[in-house]
């Protein structure tokens, strides 16, 4: 007896030059089900959304929806076809009514004219399946992201998705919120729908979902396998292969003494931090650990001057200090923060590698008069290109035609030239291909072991369990707790976890 | 400034291109009409306005490297031309304090915009339309105080050698420079050279590139990016002071409708000859050629008889047709691509095309 | 509930007729009740009809998020070409006055086509097709003025004064009402702020942007057509410098009127009366004998305090990027239904 899959991906092959994106994948989701899509950045998970979704289409294999053949063209064709998508960036057009956004595309009309009754209606109707209480007249603008996000749904079920995916929902949403996102999930589920459920959130995908298919390397590693068949660690081992498991973790014994390098107390900002207090010494590795929206980001920026410190204290080196900009944390206390989002904050794309390396340093590599040295630009530039390993042609080419492994090298070469006494690395291997990452982590323990300051911003458990020295982890803008690294995944996930939920973890039940 | 280092390179640059195009024009021309060699009558002429307009369109390129615009360099000429001529009518002051006043009243306006854009976070191109705006009120409102009939004219010693005449003029001892070539294009000259060394030699150029690229990361980077942006401005307020300035001497008289034309200029330059719209990139001898191309092209057009109206009609075309070339050939190309995503106050809402 | 924008809307709509109202008080006192006779309120309303129509022009352009550089370029296109087929080529005055509407509405589309095809930049399109309509209206006219006489029944209208008050205004008034409606009610126009408001969720839902663009482009076009139509029931002639200075007051009216520069809103009713307040400036300036290059300042420096006072008050949020903190009047979380823990679904 043959299924009728919603959606059947048949040995998808997709290349890009000089990579393969996809090799042979098979996906099969059946009405009702909850698939959960695990991969790591870099995996081919993205690209095969993007195939789905019809923004790419396949260089062979086929797609079935609902048993059915298809070749999408477009964005809108997936629409057609029956695939709703609620990206991860907010896709709604704010000055328009909830009902107008729920119904976008398939606006009614009656003579030719907008049918505002019918649109009312229909939204309703949608909204009622969701049980989500929100007057369809509402302006969209003033609704929360998760809210927002719930309209996205309502907007798939409205177009009459038998196909919903969720591509890593929870990531900008509060606890509270996610577990009415899963009720609806789940709601759904019961009445037909099939969900792909993107997350790199394993607590998450064990508590939500049936079905998994975990991707490594553009390969399927487990197509559409029970979850019921597997272990957190069993995943991870299937998420990042032995490459990564055979890493030894050195030795490390950072000194804890003498004055530390950067320590907050009780420090409070505009952005919503309260309280929060801790400390790095030089030669030590701290990991900030979190979920996305946790604000530690944001912290940083306040870090750098960005955003208000409107209480507490922040002391460099021991003496207290009042950052006013990213060039005063630079300069003056010797504060690096290599970003989180390299292309859109850490890299000018359209310039040279040279230009990209020695912007920090624009000053000290300057005469008197102003005027950039062009030798010592070369030579700083030559310098990490060389010590990092970077794979270009030349200083010269442009930045924005690197692959992300050497874009991210690019991205903290620039900081390493600034020899700054602190530095923060915000998520250090975020779209990096396997190997590269182990490269990092054995670059960020030799920065320790010079004597600098780290801290490492993660939302990657595994990661943060196999690089830092001690985890802090922080939750709505506040730290919850601080704990030794053992680097032992399992204990260490336990405790992380109970950090966040602020509960015992036996008590966390399946949400069905 | 890169230069391309291959033929191939060398070949598909946008200058390169321009060179060929006016070499092509400038020989057709004066094939049929070799009175368009007559260094009194037209060369002379032709150079004065590529000097005059060449400094405008710097003065537009300089805030197109952060990827913004400057919709008052007309304005901003009329007032760095009206108070250099307030200052020589009303003082007798010598040609060069005449001149730097003048620049300082520019950059002064241009200061004014750059701090309301870099400090109040306003759009580039809404603050230079109303600063237009109101400079188009003030300008003929003060020339009415100060003069009578609109118009100040002076006779400041070294004004009209400066704005009129021509190196054959120069002489040392018995030897004369050549006809044809207006003093005037040698402070182009310098100003073109300051620019260029502003931004492929100085740091504050260098920043002020990357802030046009990337301007969340030149912030990230620890660049004072207000204060670039500040620069920025004043710097395009005193160049297009220049600009008013170098006109108001080539004519001998300073009048208010000094920088009506400059605004098409001073975008038709930098963007024939290769600067970017978005920022991060800026092309200095793009910019002469792109401005000498289009003053050839006037130049030839009147000697045939063909009137000014004749002229904006090609010089839309051209604008037109050279973008889309540009487009199809990728001759920006790799830059032209990592930049398509990213926004500059020329697009104001992204242009996604379904 | 009130939409924050709505909000922000209506109380510049307030603010604007509140300084139109005492504008007026202010014009009638000083001029001894002058102000307020029947010759002076025609005239008012007569030079007002333009203005609304080229600044409805301009947001039409904005709407998407686009410019439209070539405002007065093609109204003043439209006018000459239209009036050489009159009064040179013989054809019917009221057939003229099609044509400049038609012209206006081709120049238009021309300059969508442009934009989408070639994926420059509106600016720059708009730059290009300004400079080259201009320099063909000079070809066609010269230095001619061609005379209204050649079209009396379009001079006709543009000497009606309905109730006191111009006919001509009466048509801007009923163009904008049916902007506004078209606006609120038509797919099109919705699919249009769709594109404006966020190009990307509009393409993902099917909504093709280029069609808006096109359909936006070409709206503006029409609008200055109009114009053009308008030109020539009301001027004297018409010659080379017709649009000349229409560019710059197209901008202001929506600007002052509330119109986001960065698309996706429409403030018909705010870019009518903005376009009143620039009026009453002029008279004002009339009145208190002023140079005329002070309404100029004046409206320069209103555009700013607009914009810089719209940036201050509502920082217009984001739908596409997640907020951290869902914002202080959202309907409470707690109001929707929470999931108990244990509880089943």
């Amino acid at each position: 007896m043959s299924e009728v899959y919603a959606l059947e991906v048949r040995k998808v092959t997709k290349t890009f030059p000089g990579v393969r994106a996809l090799d042979e994948v098979n996906l099969r989701l059946k009405p009702g089900e909850v698939h959960a899509l695990l991969g790591e950045n870099g995996a081919g998970k993205s690209t095969l959304i993007k195939i789905i979704t019809g923004i790419q289409p396949p260089d062979s294999g086929e797609l079935l929806i609902g048993g059915e053949p298809r070749s999408l063209s477009s964005a809108h064709e997936a629409t057609k076809a029956g695939i709703g998508v609620v990206h991860q960036e907010r896709n709604v057009i704010a000055d328009f009514t909830v009902a107008e956004n729920i119904t976008l595309g398939n606006t009614p009309t009656k003579a030719g004219r907008v049918d505002w009754k019918e649109m009312r209606a229909g939204a309703q109707r949608v909204l009622d399946l969701l049980d989500f209480p929100i007057d369809p007249d509402t302006p969209t603008s003033l609704l929360s992201p998760a809210q927002t996000q719930l309209v996205e749904i309502a907007r798939g079920l409205y177009a009459d998705s038998a196909v919903l995916l969720l591509d890593e929902p929870t990531a900008s949403i509060s606890e509270n919120e996610s577990d009415l996102l899963f009720t609806v999930v789940h709601k759904l589920a019961a009445q037909g729908k099939a969900i792909l459920f993107v997350s790199h959130k394993l607590e998450e995908v064990f508590a939500h979902c049936d079905t998994v298919t975990v991707f490594r390397d553009g390969k399927v590693v487990a197509e559409s396998a029970p979850l019921a068949d597997y272990t957190r660690d069993s995943i991870v081992d299937l998420l990042v292969g032995r490459t990564l498991a055979k890493l030894d973790v050195p030795e490390r014994n950072p000194s804890r003494e003498g004055a530390p390098a950067l320590e907050l107390r009780s420090v409070s900002s505009s952005a919503g931090h309260r309280d929060v207090s801790f400390r790095v010494h030089p030669g030590e590795i701290l990991g900030l650990y979190g979920l996305v929206g946790a604000g530690r980001s944001e912290l940083a920026e306040a870090l750098l001057g960005l955003t208000r410190i409107t209480s507490g204290e922040v002391l460099v080196n021991g003496a207290p200090v009042t950052i006013r900009s990213v060039g005063d944390a630079l300069r003056t206390h010797g504060i690096g923060y290599v970003t989180e989002d390299r292309k859109a904050a850490g890299l000018f794309l359209d310039q040279t590698v040279e230009k990209n390396l020695t912007v920090t340093v624009l000053k000290r590599l300057s005469n008197a008069l102003g005027v950039v040295r062009a030798r010592s630009s070369r030579e700083t530039a030559d310098e990490y290109i060389s010590s990092l390993d970077i794979k270009v042609s030349g200083r010269d080419q442009l930045v924005g035609l690197l692959s992300g492994g050497n874009q991210q090298k690019v991205s903290l070469g620039k900081w390493l030239a600034a020899d700054t006494g602190i530095l923060i690395i915000d998520e250090p291997t975020v779209g990096i291909d396997v190997r590269t990452k182990g490269a990092f982590y054995q670059l960020i323990w030799a920065l320790a072991e010079a004597g600098k300051a780290v801290m490492v911003i993660s939302s990657d458990l595994a990661e943060t369990v196999t690089l830092v020295d001690r985890i802090a982890v922080m939750q709505d803008f506040a730290i919850t707790g601080i704990v030794d690294n053992t680097h032992d995944y399992e204990s260490m996930s336990k405790s992380v976890i109970r950090l966040i939920h602020d509960e015992p973890i036996s008590s966390v039940e399946v949400q069905r | 400034m890169k230069r391309s280092t291959t033929i191939g390179g060398v070949v598909s640059d946008n200058r390169f291109g321009l060179v060929v195009l006016i070499a092509v024009i400038v020989i057709a021309i004066g094939a049929i009409k070799p009175m368009f060699y007559s260094p009194q009558f037209v060369v002379g002429p032709m150079l004065t306005s590529i000097a005059i307009f060449t400094v405008v369109g710097l003065a537009q390129m300089v805030v197109l490297s952060v990827g913004q615009m400057n919709l008052a360099v007309g304005g901003m000429a009329a007032v760095g031309a009206m108070v250099a001529g307030i200052v020589f009518q009303a003082f007798d002051a010598p040609l060069i304090v005449g001149l730097v006043v003048g620049l300082a009243a520019g950059g002064l306006i241009g200061a004014l915009c750059g701090v309301i854009i870099a400090y109040g976070g306003v759009n580039s191109f809404v603050v230079t339309l109303a600063m237009s705006f109101a400079l188009l009120g003030l300008v003929p409102t003060v020339y009415g105080w100060v003069s009578v009939g609109s118009a100040i004219t002076v006779q400041t010693p070294g004004l009209s050698d400066l704005g009129r005449s021509q190196l054959s003029d120069v002489c040392f001892g018995d030897t004369c420079g050549p006809d044809g070539i207006p003093v005037l294009l040698f402070v182009t000259l310098i100003a073109m050279l300051v620019i260029w060394f502003l931004f492929s030699k100085l740091r504050v150029g260098r920043e002020i590139l990357l802030t046009g690229s990337n301007d969340k990361a030149a912030l990230l980077s620890a660049i004072p990016v207000p204060r670039r942006i500040l620069t920025v401005h004043t710097l395009s307020g005193a160049l297009a002071a220049l600009a008013g300035f170098m006109l108001g001497a080539s004519t001998g008289s300073f009048t208010p409708a000094i920088g009506q034309e400059f605004m098409l200029q001073s975008f038709l330059g930098p963007i024939l000859g290769g600067t970017l719209l978005a920022g991060g990139f800026v092309s200095i001898v793009g910019t002469f050629l792109g401005i000498a191309l289009t003053v050839v092209i006037r130049q030839g057009l009147l000697l045939f008889g063909v009137g000014l109206e004749g002229l904006n009609i090609l010089l839309g075309l051209i604008l037109l047709i050279a973008l889309s070339a540009d487009r199809i050939r990728h001759v920006v190309g790799q830059r032209a691509r990592l930049q398509a995503t990213r926004r500059s106050d020329t697009m104001i809402a992204e242009e996604v095309t379904a | 509930m009130k939409a924050r924008l709505g909000a922000a809307l209506r109380t510049q709509n307030t603010s604007l007729a509140a300084v139109i109202i005492v504008g007026t008080i202010v014009l009638a006192i000083q001029s001894q009740g002058g102000f307020l006779a029947p010759i002076s309120i025609r005239t008012f309303f007569e030079f007002l009809a333009i203005p609304i129509i080229i600044g409805l022009a301009q947001m039409a352009t904005l709407a998407v998020g686009q410019m439209n550089l070539a405002v007065g370029a093609i109204g003043g296109f439209a006018s000459c070409a239209a009036a050489i087929l009159v009064a040179d080529a013989g054809l019917p005055g009221w057939l003229g006055g099609i044509l400049a509407i038609l012209i206006g509405l081709a120049a238009g589309l021309v300059n969508g086509l442009l934009v989408v095809l070639t994926q420059i930049n509106g600016f720059v399109v708009t730059l290009a097709t300004m400079t080259i309509l201009a320099g063909a209206q000079y070809a066609m006219v010269g230095t001619r003025t061609i005379q209204a006489s050649a079209w009396p029944e379009l001079q006709a209208i543009g000497t009606a004064y309905p109730l006191g008050v111009p006919l001509i205004f009466w048509l801007a008034l009923i163009i904008a009402i049916a902007l506004a409606f078209a606006y609120r009610h038509t797919l099109v126009a919705r699919q249009m702020l769709a594109s404006g408001g966020n190009p990307l969720a509009a393409r993902l839902s099917g909504i093709s942007n280029n069609r808006s663009l096109v359909a936006a482009h070409g709206l503006s076009g029409l609008l200055c057509g109009v114009a053009a139509f308008i030109v020539l029931c009301s001027l004297p002639g018409s010659n080379k410098s017709i649009g000349g200075d229409w560019l710059l007051s197209s901008f202001a009216a929506p600007i002052i009127g509330g119109v986001s520069l960065v698309g996706g809103t429409v403030a018909v009713l705010g870019t009518v009366l903005a376009a009143m307040v620039v009026r009453l400036v002029d008279s004002a300036r009339a009145a208190f004998q002023l140079d005329p290059s002070w309404v100029n300042l004046v409206i320069g420096a209103v555009v700013l305090g607009t914009v810089a006072l719209d940036r201050v008050r509502t920082r217009r949020p984001s739908a596409t990027r997640g907020r951290r903190r869902p914002p202080a009047d959202a309907p409470p979380t707690a109001a929707l239904r929470t999931v108990e823990r244990g509880a089943g679904a």
